[in-house]
């Protein structure tokens, strides 16, 4: 949404970031100014609801408490902006059915009525990356650097509800996705591309074992490759990465210590913010080898 | 010899996207490119569409269901040619299971969290600490009681 030139949007950073990886949120406030966004915060959010565990209970109660998160906004008339991919996954797959199916949309709308509202359809949903692309620029994002990471060499992990269903989230072929890379080019880091680049991280799935084979075969796909950390933008497939490399070292009987960094982290760096800011002690894996590459060790024991 | 149980069906029917399994005819596209498929030796969407279609709901709503190892990446979507959304179809199996009490209990625990504090994270004095450390402002509260006015 676009105010005199300026973009103003409301952030919906949801419950794994708010409670679990605030240092992702901080970042994010920490760097959008420089990009020329403004966010503006709303009362009344709740969770998405999460497009797992309460969706598997009942989809419609599911869409009824997204649709009352599209209202707050709407009511403010601003658009969303999510900074997870399992809040976007929700909420813009609740516009799409909203849209979609009036029987529903008359359903939602007479449960929401109880509360005094109703959702109208006059607010989108984003996620970040996408809006930093589409409505930022990159070349407005290399204007925002006081410094480039040259040399970094990043592999990227997509994570499924960014790019699918593709015809619902409208951000790039879910095949050959390229918005990551390119926007990690345009702050001076290296793509690395990987065998498993869009394999899921199999947080999802509810059997005990799966999970770890998946994560363990994206970070050996990895592991074949020289590079210095891994780059996201999803709080669950970081909580399958960072948390867990531990637990899989000990399982597995292997050594995975591959750092993981939220992309606006890498951005904040390069716009000069200092490492502490960024948060990066909350990591389980150091990030201290990223940081030394990048001459900011110094700044950071740790 | 089983028989198909059509209350089952109608029951998928009325499900947000349970309706689009009676597409499905079976090409198999979605297996192909099924990380849970790749991973686990009993988990096949294509099979999971067949039963719904034959409408087996006994084995699809057991409580050791194979629908429960599906990891929602919604590969298959992409891959059906008949916009079938079987990911979609499995959650809506997903919300069948709670009548026959055979949902997860991880499933039920993440519904109570949201219906008491409007979040699934816990908001702790040690969590606002950290988010002050980041300049990030306390977690805001949540208008619980419009949650709980909302849902059923």
């Amino acid at each position: 949404m676009s105010d005199n030139g300026k973009l103003k949007f409301t952030p919906f950073f949801g419950c794994m970031i708010s409670t679990k990886y605030p240092q992702f949120e901080a970042a994010v406030r920490k760097t959008l100014p420089a990009l020329g966004v403004e966010l503006v915060d709303l009362e009344g959010f709740s969770c998405c609801p999460d497009p797992i565990y309460f969706k598997a209970f009942d989809k419609e109660e599911w869409v009824t408490l997204a649709a009352r998160n599209l209202c707050v906004a709407e009511e403010a008339g601003l658009d969303l902006i999510t900074c997870c991919s399992g809040c976007t996954a929700t909420l813009k797959e609740a516009v799409h059915l909203l849209h979609d199916d009036v029987g529903l949309r008359d359903r939602v709308n007479a449960r929401l009525e109880k509360v005094g509202r109703e959702w109208k359809g006059t607010s989108k949903v984003r996620h970040i990356v996408t809006m930093v692309r589409d409505d930022v620029g990159l070349d407005k994002v290399e204007a925002s650097l006081v410094r480039k990471l040259d040399g970094l060499r990043v592999a990227i992990h997509y994570g499924c509800h960014l790019l699918k269903p593709s015809k619902v989230m409208q951000v790039d072929d879910p095949d050959r996705p390229t918005i990551l890379e390119d926007l990690m080019n345009a702050i001076g880091v290296e793509a690395v591309e990987h065998e498993e680049k869009v394999l899921c991280c199999g947080k999802a799935c509810m059997d005990p074992e799966m999970p770890n084979e998946m994560t363990r075969d994206i970070l050996k796909s990895i592991q074949k490759l020289d590079v210095d950390c891994m780059g996201l933008i999803c709080p669950t497939c970081f909580d399958e990465y960072d948390v867990a490399q531990i637990k899989l070292s000990r399982k597995f009987k292997e050594e995975f210590k591959l750092p993981v960094i939220y992309y606006f982290q890498l951005l904040g760096l390069a716009q000069g913010l200092a490492p502490e800011e960024m948060g990066f002690k909350r990591h389980k894996i150091k990030v201290a080898p990223v940081l030394e590459k990048l001459d900011l060790a110094a700044r950071q024991p740790g | 010899m089983t028989s198909i149980n059509f209350d089952f069906k109608d029951k998928l029917d009325k499900i947000i996207g349970g309706e689009l399994h009676s597409y499905c005819f079976q090409c198999g596209a979605c297996v192909g490119d099924c990380p849970s498929a790749r991973y686990s030796n009993r988990f096949n969407p294509r099979l999971i569409m067949l039963q719904c279609i034959m409408g087996q709901a006994e084995e699809l709503l057991a409580e050791d269901s194979v629908i429960w190892e599906c990891t929602n990446c919604y590969n298959c979507l992409e891959r059906c040619p008949q916009d079938v959304r079987p990911a979609e179809v499995i959650i809506a199996l997903k919300n069948m299971c709670g009548a026959r009490k055979t949902r997860p209990t991880k499933v039920s625990d993440m519904v109570k969290a949201v219906q008491k504090s409007g979040l699934t994270g816990i908001v702790t004095p040690a969590i606002n600490k950290i988010r002050d450390s980041l300049g990030l402002d306390p977690v805001k509260s949540v208008p619980v009681d419009e949650i709980k006015k909302l849902l059923r």
